[in-house]
């Protein structure tokens, strides 16, 4: 087992009223597999990517990764612990703009400490996977939407993570780029083993996973 | 890591142009000053602080209490020498007495070359070489100056009399010092390589001086103090300084003349340390050309340095929260790839260094040409080279680390703060971020422009107002000169006025003593009784004749003038009257006051004039004659009214005059000034603080607007879409100016109310220092406040402006 959510409570208070964004949620989540969430605008699906990610906290409930209880660390392990095991995708790619494809690549892998010559193979070894090695020193402003979203994609993978977290991965692109995303993520799943939670609103996208989840107003249903 | 870093600081600075460009020119004004005040401070601190056991050596200083104050003198009464060396203290380890000399030429007489006025020439013996370690060149340490008529030189001054000549060689020559004092050379010793105030050049025997002594100080008494008669000591290890301290205090009260004590007049004795020579204005140096700066001034030069530091850090912090907006997705991007705030934190700090570093190259080049443009406030020995010294090397990198932690830290902690989540969603620009911070510091940097501008209008308005008022003589088209004052022929003196007297371009020639107003000052002690009241007061002569009197349109008030040059009667300003409680100028008439146990006639009263800057008050005078001997007399300045008022016409004249000087002083240098210059040399070191306030207040003013104007920039770009719906909805170019400005206007304001009672205050306290002075008018506040008003108002329309004049749909269109 990957990861398990058990009773998760996340609300905010708005004029005296607790408002919940996410109410008694409960989720097991094992290795390799692909899990599309589904729901209305609002209805708390990016808030729960964003719990599991532990870029967001929760108000109440427990949250296991890989058996260590996420509800009991403290934020420095907490980043430690997703900085190791989990890449995110965004809809808005959140590239950075001053650095190359090159060097956007490499960022994830300056923080986990990497030698030179290791990010070096590495990054070099995404370019090949990814096929855009003739774009590694554009910046993201001179690639299209899908190529940016290719470097997204790639750069949640370059430090092999056991999870990968994926808000609208095709939100901002056309269907044809949409199907070549989701084509790679289901190749990562099927043929790499990488676990994969994505948010979307198309059902046909949801058809790559294994597994939906539907939410309403915060609640699992 | 750290090349991603710079890549990205770099792309940044190069992204924002005009931020960058605003931080970096408001850091590099306040380094450049730092760095050249902090050059300053550093040369000025690190004189004679090579000498080994220099803290073990003082020099031994006068001060003199008296009714009307007190008074210091770097010298010492010649017998005290004596006198410690005869004590044999076991706390001395020498004592090195000295005579300061100016001889007028000295003639190797094997060349037959002559150098004029040698400097730096000093009696002594061989107990200064024993305070002072000298490396010596050639001859014998120990017996150099035991003899009479033995000279030693420095390697310059060596090399100067005795070109090409190996310098084992010169010792056993001569030199003649004019004409009559005949030396030889026996030692010679390496100038002092470090900066020094101990900048002698050449050591006469003091033996010497026993039959030629030109300084004539050497026979004077415990009556007499003369600052060319200098003493050093050097304590031993284990010396105690209160110990000798105390000895000194003693043998002062000893020699105390106990008519003077009745009087109030004492002296006393104390050791100035070497290290205090430098700064210390009281006593001075011994190069009189080297202008000196002092602790106070230094002070107020560093509090400006880091004024002009925060307030560059102000601008940055304030620019780089406002901005934070634009770089939170950056953070949060980098947040969710795993960085810790910690290296968020040190990645900005980078950033802020990088920035600080680029400001830092500039400002060396800023430096140097401040070095030259600041010539006049800096001392000579110090040029753009003491930059490569190590020491200030390191306090650069210190300061540049310092600057970064000032100005990058809080944005730092602001800007890593940001929650990922919400910078990602773009949700919400982070709430905390009010700009409240912001508020304050951009206020802080206009009370001090504020604080500034007043003070420059103030001490603008004060200097003009001394230097347009009356001092009470004549000072239009008038110039004097010194005779050379080793020349005595006094029919010399007659000839030349005589002879300026012939001149078409001159009115009136008259040979006196020293002008009504001068840096020089004669005074004597004098008692007056009053009844059985003794009113004890110190009183400045000033000597002439009734030509003199006429000249500079001096006013009589009742009486006459002394009835010749040589009889002893007296003329006094009201201000004397004053001290000695006499109304009527008539009542004076006939009274006497007496000095040195004599008896002297008041005959006549004089209007008070000012003898001095109008920052002091007038002093009690008394005009005479010239009361001594054809040898002695004060008459010595020959003083001359031009008949042209236009200044362009008056060098023919002074040529003239120079033309006699030559015929009847070969020998000397024709230096002359006009009164007009000698008032204005008064109030030098005012108008010194005045050229620095300005340039404070424009650099102060600068870097505040710079930093207005980029967040003006900021907040008008962020209500762009705000901008384009008003002007839709027919606002006006001039209503969205004003609609833009008040915001800012209104800090500007706030700065002005909390400036104007500091600003109140310590111009107050300046004010005080003066005795004539002009008011602290209100208009000076509200011309202050307007202006600054006026300048924000300008730079923030540079943007707004254009802002508000932009095609509204074009704006709402991006959106």
């Amino acid at each position: 087992m990957l990861l398990q959510l058990k009773n998760i409570f996340k609300w905010v208070n708005s004029g005296g009223q607790r408002v919940f964004l996410l109410k008694d949620i409960n989720l097991e989540i094992n290795e390799g597999e692909f899990i599309s969430v589904m729901g209305p605008s609002g209805s708390g699906k990016s808030t729960l990517l964003n719990v599991i990610g532990m870029l967001d906290t929760f108000d109440e409930g427990e949250y296991n990764f890989l058996d260590e209880s996420v509800h009991n660390l403290k934020e420095k392990h907490r980043s430690n612990l997703y900085k190791e095991y989990i890449g995110f995708v965004f809809q808005s790619y959140h590239l950075l703009d001053d650095l190359t494809v090159q060097e956007n690549l490499e960022m994830p892998l300056l923080y986990k400490k990497f030698k030179g010559s290791e990010r070096k193979a590495m990054v070099a070894d995404m370019l090949d996977r990814f096929n855009i090695v003739g774009k590694k020193d554009l910046f993201p402003s001179q690639l299209s939407g899908g190529q940016q979203q290719l470097v997204g994609v790639a750069r949640a993978l370059i430090a092999n993570p056991k999870l990968i977290l994926a808000d609208e991965p095709t939100g901002n692109l056309n269907s044809q780029q949409s199907e070549e995303i989701m084509e790679l993520f289901k190749k990562l799943n099927e043929e790499d083993g990488v676990t994969i939670i994505q948010v979307t609103h198309s059902e046909k996208n949801a058809a790559y996973g294994s597994r939906i989840i539907n939410l309403l107003d915060g609640r699992k249903v | 890591m750290f090349r991603n870093y710079l890549k990205i600081s770099f792309r940044n600075i190069w992204k924002n142009k005009v931020f960058s460009f605003i931080n970096i020119l408001g850091l590099s004004i306040g380094l450049s000053a730092a760095f050249v005040i902090g050059a300053m401070v550093y040369y000025d601190l690190s004189f004679d602080k090579f000498h080994p056991d220099g803290e073990r050596i003082y020099r031994i200083t006068t001060s003199f209490k008296s009714p009307s104050g007190e008074f210091y003198n770097a010298g010492v009464t010649v017998p005290l020498a004596q006198e410690l060396h005869n004590m044999e203290m076991s706390e001395l380890e020498s004592v090195a007495p000295f005579f300061t000399a100016y001889p007028l030429y000295v003639e190797n007489p094997e060349t037959g070359n002559k150098f004029k006025r040698p400097d730096f020439v000093i009696y002594t013996d061989d107990s200064y070489f024993k305070t002072f370690e000298y490396e010596w060149l050639a001859g014998n340490e120990q017996k150099a100056l035991q003899a009479p008529n033995k000279v030693v030189l420095s390697e310059q001054r060596a090399k100067k009399y005795f070109p090409n000549e190996e310098l084992t060689n010169i010792i056993g020559k001569s030199i003649v010092y004019q004409d009559t004092i005949s030396t030889t050379v026996s030692g010679i010793v390496a100038n002092f390589e470090d900066r020094t105030d101990i900048v002698f050049e050449e050591f006469i025997s003091l033996k010497t001086g026993i039959t030629q002594d030109i300084t004539n100080t050497m026979e004077s008494g415990w009556d007499n103090t003369n600052s060319a008669s200098q003493l050093f000591i050097k304590l031993t290890k284990n010396g105690s300084s209160a110990d000798v301290q105390k000895t000194l205090t003693r043998i002062a009260k000893e020699h105390d003349n106990p008519e003077m004590v009745a009087e109030g007049r004492t002296n006393t004795y104390t050791m100035q340390p070497l290290a205090d020579i430098h700064l210390n204005p009281l006593y001075g140096t011994f190069d009189f050309n080297d202008s000196r700066t002092t602790i106070s001034a230094l002070n107020s030069l560093l509090l400006l340095a880091v004024i002009l530091i925060v307030l560059g850090c102000i601008n940055f912090i304030n620019l780089n929260t406002a901005q934070g907006i634009q770089r939170s997705k950056e953070i949060g991007i980098r947040k969710t790839l795993g960085s810790s705030r910690i290296q968020l934190v040190f990645q900005f700090l980078g950033e802020t260094f990088l920035l600080t570093s680029v400001a830092a190259i500039l400002s060396f080049f800023l430096s140097k040409w401040l070095l030259l443009l600041f010539s006049d406030f800096i001392p000579q020995g110090l040029t753009f080279d003491i930059f490569w010294n190590p020491w200030v090397l390191i306090g650069v990198i210190f300061l540049l680390v310092l600057v970064t932690l000032l100005s990058g830290f809080y944005p730092a902690l602001i800007l890593s703060k940001y929650k990922p989540v919400s910078v990602l969603k773009q949700q919400i620009i982070p709430n905390s971020d009010k700009g409240t911070m912001r508020k304050y510091l951009t206020i802080f940097q206009f009370v001090i422009a504020q604080v500034f501008i007043i003070s420059t209008v103030l001490v603008g308005k004060q200097l003009n107002y001394v230097m347009k008022k009356d001092m009470g003589f004549k000072t239009e088209a008038i110039a004097y000169f010194r005779t050379p004052w080793r020349d005595v022929s006094y029919d010399k003196r007659k000839r030349f006025v005589k002879e300026i007297n012939n001149l078409p371009g001159v009115t009136e020639a008259v040979l006196s003593g020293n002008p009504p107003a001068s840096f020089t000052t004669m005074s004597m002690g004098v008692t007056y009784h009053k009844g059985d009241n003794e009113v004890n007061s110190d009183i400045q002569l000033l000597y002439g004749n009734p030509e003199f009197f006429n000249l500079y349109d001096l006013k009589l008030l009742a009486g006459r003038m002394p009835l010749n040059d040589s009889i002893r009667e007296y003329v006094v300003n009201t201000s004397y009257l004053k001290v000695i409680g006499i109304s009527d100028p008539m009542d004076a008439l006939g009274k006497t006051f007496k000095a040195n146990n004599e008896d002297l006639p008041i005959v006549g009263v004089m209007e008070d004039f000012n003898q001095h800057s109008l920052k002091y008050g007038v002093s009690p005078m008394a005009f005479t004659g010239s009361s001594y001997t054809d040898k002695w007399t004060q008459f010595r300045t020959i003083h001359f009214k031009l008949s042209n008022l236009e200044r362009s016409d008056w060098s023919q004249t002074i040529g003239q005059i120079e033309a006699i000087w030559k015929d009847i002083y070969p020998d000397s240098d024709f230096e002359y000034t006009f009164m007009d210059d000698t008032v204005k040399r008064f109030y030098e070191s005012e108008r010194k603080t005045s050229i620095l306030l300005q340039w404070a207040t424009g650099l102060a003013i600068l870097i505040s607007c710079l930093g207005l104007f980029g967040l003006v920039i900021h907040t008008t770009e962020r209500r762009i879409k705000e901008i384009g719906i008003r002007k839709i909805l027919g606002a006006s170019v001039v209503q969205l100016n004003i609609l833009l400005s008040k915001e800012f206007l209104k800090l500007v304001l706030i700065a002005f109310i909390i400036a104007t009672p500091i600003a109140w205050y310590g111009l107050n306290h300046w004010l005080e220092g003066f005795t004539n002075k002009t008011g602290l008018s209100w208009w000076i506040f509200v011309l202050s406040g307007l202006s600054m008003m006026f300048i924000a108002l300008v730079i923030m329309s540079v943007k707004t402006v254009s802002s508000a004049n932009t095609d509204p749909v074009k704006n709402l269109r991006i959106e």
